[in-house]
This record gives structure tokens, sequence and C-alpha cells, in this order.
């Protein structure tokens, strides 16, 4: 069987034995995807530096029907984020992100993950610092609601009344906002007018009318979203890479 | 047989050492004259009991601090920070280099829950502080993602101290043919052209 050819990241890059890597790829055409490359390990390896995470390209898969791990044949590479590596901020959202796909995307083609996923590390590579804080939040909801995760913000997430507008509260319990008759005696985020405002475009993934977070409102924005994904992901498992985004400042 | 099952078991749990492996290296030494095992039972010891990281810099060794941060003809000024005590040996192998050394013990990595507080980060702010006599820090993390993000944090360390950094060259292998050289090392190496002497 020939080779695919098919664009892809690599979201993750491991040993794998003495001599070859384990790759999960986030492909635009066969969706997410574990690949070994053989012989990767190896001094003279063809794969050379070619195989670090967040690299982009075109991956040459042997891909098995009905198998979990196929085989890399080669990965040409197009871009490798490098600017990234120029702040732990960057590379922790970049990763917490990879995470996130390696996590929940299924193998199966959604081009549109793949487009916003790259230009997502594209945006947290050039954005300035100061909005970098907006910008992680920013990337990480669109993924979160690209996977098919987003909170329930249009009604009540438990009883589906309409929400008036103004203060109100989320519950990651529920998995969204809650209506103030739901939201009595509960211990959830309790959020103001222009709390909600920004949360709500954060997760649409329109902050270009947002003003920059300051530092506790950006912290408690970063909690926010890890206790929604670790509670409707993860399964209630930690995702350490998200976990590290979230205390860095 | 619970013996030679107990060090398959053990030889298993070695990095590469499958299961089929650890049988054959067992059945291996057991050719061997009883010596020869009682000889690798030995050294195993000696690694288990006299061999730990020095307190200054993080190397292995026998002593404590390490024979190089006890070597006087050692250069103090300079200090060349490294992932693992592993990559001592391959920088001593040059010959070239006459500083002394600073073990991380591994590198920034996200995805698998390594942070700044599980690097030796600590040690190497102390050895900077007030009144040091180190004068410039050379980073030799690995050239990969997680390699340069750690040495961009490891710089943001050294400045903060007005201490000099520098980072060790990227390109081609010396001996190399440009031809089979991969597409990210010929752009690294173009990108660190310099000027010819």
């Amino acid at each position: 069987m020939p080779p695919v050819h098919t664009r892809a990241l690599i979201l993750h890059a491991f040993p794998y034995g003495e001599t070859s890597k384990i790759v999960r790829l986030l492909t635009r055409e066969h969706g997410s995807q574990s690949a070994i490359a053989k012989g990767a390990q190896r001094p003279k390896s063809p794969f050379g530096a070619r195989l670090q995470v967040l690299s982009e390209g075109t991956a040459h898969v042997y891909i098995k029907p009905h198998r979990d791990l196929h085989t890399l044949a080669d990965f040409d590479v197009t871009r490798q984020h490098e600017e990234l590596t120029r702040d732990l901020r960057r590379f922790a959202a970049a990763t917490a992100l990879a995470e996130l796909l390696i996590r929940l995307c299924p193998a199966e083609p959604h081009p549109e993950i793949y487009d916003l996923t790259v230009s997502s590390l594209a945006q947290l590579e050039t954005v300035p610092g100061e909005a970098l804080d907006l910008a992680s939040l920013s990337v990480l909801w669109a993924a979160v609601e690209a996977l098919g995760f987003a909170p329930q913000r249009d009604a009540c997430a438990r009883d589906g009344r309409a929400l008036p507008a103004g203060a109100t509260v989320f519950s990651v319990a529920d998995g969204g906002f809650l209506c103030s008759r739901c939201a009595r005696g509960t211990r959830s985020a309790r959020l103001g007018a222009d709390d909600r405002r920004v949360l709500e475009r954060l997760i649409a993934g329109e902050v270009s009318d947002i003003a920059l977070l300051d530092a506790k409102h950006a912290a408690a924005h970063r909690r926010l979203l890890v206790r929604f994904v670790e509670r409707h992901l993860a399964e209630d498992r930690e995702l350490k890479a998200l976990a590290m985004w979230r205390e860095l400042a | 047989m619970a013996a030679i099952e107990d060090l398959i078991g053990e030889l298993s749990k070695l990095p590469g050492i499958g299961r089929k492996t650890a049988t054959r290296l067992t059945y291996f030494l057991l050719k061997q004259p009883p010596e020869a095992g009682r000889r690798l039972a030995r050294a195993l010891d000696a690694v288990a009991t006299r061999v730990g990281p020095c307190s200054v810099c993080g190397n292995l060794g026998e002593t404590d601090p390490c024979v190089i941060c006890e070597d006087t003809r050692r250069d103090r000024s300079t200090v060349c920070v490294v992932e693992e005590a592993s990559d001592i040996g391959a920088i001593e192998r040059t010959g070239e280099y006459r500083g002394v050394y600073h073990v991380l013990g591994g590198h920034l990595s996200p995805l698998d829950g390594i942070g700044p507080d599980d690097l030796r980060l600590d040690g190497l702010r102390a050895r900077l502080s007030n009144g040091s006599s180190v004068r410039e820090v050379i980073v030799a993390t690995n050239p990969s993602m997680e390699g340069e993000v750690t040495a961009t944090y490891v710089r943001g360390i050294v400045e903060a101290q007005s201490v000099r950094v520098t980072r060790i060259a990227l390109g081609l292998p010396v001996g190399g043919d440009l031809e089979y050289a991969d597409n990210v090392t010929i752009a690294r190496a173009l990108a660190a052209r310099r000027e010819m002497e």
C-alpha cells in the first residue's frame, strides 16, 4: 500500500526504544494519528531534526486500516514555529493546545480543526507579549468549541431558559451559564456583566474589542478554562501542559 | 528458578531491553564463569552505593564536589549548562573546554509536566548570585524545541545577574554531506552563518 501524503502538525514526539520515535500527528485529511518513525533516534537518521514538537509540514504515512499505530515514512517540514521557544508562556500555551488535540481530536478528517490549530500557533508566535494572555485563552476556548465541547452560553445550562443580560453565574459542573433560579444556592463562579461579556467573547473567539486582561482576571480566566476542560473533556484527569499554562503568570 | 526470574525481571526494566533480550542476557551470564557474574554484581553495587550527584554542579561522581568542581585548574568564570550529566562526557571528550558545568537534570517539557521547578535552576541562581566569579554562561541544551525553550528560560536567569550568556552553535556536522542534511539543519546553519576568518 503506498503512503498517504497529508499536511500535518507534530503534536508530540517521544522516544520509542533505543532507536525509534513515536509521533502524535494532527493531520488535515486524517485527523489525529499516531505513527512510528523507525530509526529516528539514530545519529544518521534521514529524519534528522525534522520530528520536533509543533513542526508543521507534509507527513508521508503508511496508514494501516483498523490500527492505532501507523508508520511514518518521511516528514517534510515547512514551518517549525521556533518563535514559540523565545517565551515559556507562549510555548506552554501552544503545548496546552497540542495536549487538548492529542486527547480529544478523533482520527477522522477535520480540516477545519487543522486550519484553526495552525493559525492559532501563528497567532501565539506573533502576538505582542501584553496580549498573550488574551490570545492564549482565545485559542484554547476556540479549540474547545471546534472539538464540540463549547460551554452553553445562549440559554441556562441546567433548565434551558433564556438568559437575561447582565451579571450571571458560570457553572463548570453544568457546563455553562445558569439562570438566576438555577444559580440559587450554587457555589459556582459569579460573573459581573463585564466579566460575562469577556468570557462570552473569548469562547466565541471574538477578542478584538476586549481590553487587555490584568493579571488577576487573566489568572481567574485560566483557572476557569482548566476546570472546565478537566471536568468535561478530560474526565477529571490532569492535563499536564494545560496545568503548567495555568500556573505561568 | 526464582533467581533467574528475578534477574530477567530486573534487566527487563532497563531502557531498550525487553523481556526477550533480558532472558538472552541472563542465560549469557549463566554461561560465563561465576566470577564474571560476581564482577558485574560488584560493579552495580559500587555504582549504587558510591555514585551520587555533585552538590555544586549536579554531575554524577564518586566524590562531592565532583572531580571537575574540585579541579583547581578549571576556569571557574565560565559555566556550561547542560541537560544531563551524560552531556558532560560529550563535551569533555572534545578537550576544548576548560570551564565548569551545571546540570539541569532535564529540559522544560509542558507535555511531560516538567516545569521550571523540576530543574536545578535554584542551584544555578545561587552560583550566579552576588559575589560570584562567573563571567560567562554557555547554554548547551539540546537543539530541540524543548531544549530551545529551556535555553531561553536559562538566559533570563543569567541576564538578570548581569552575566554574559552564550548559546552553542547549531548547524551542519563536521565531515557531513550537505546533500544529505535535512532542511531544518541546513536552515539553522544558514541562519547562523558567520564571516570567514
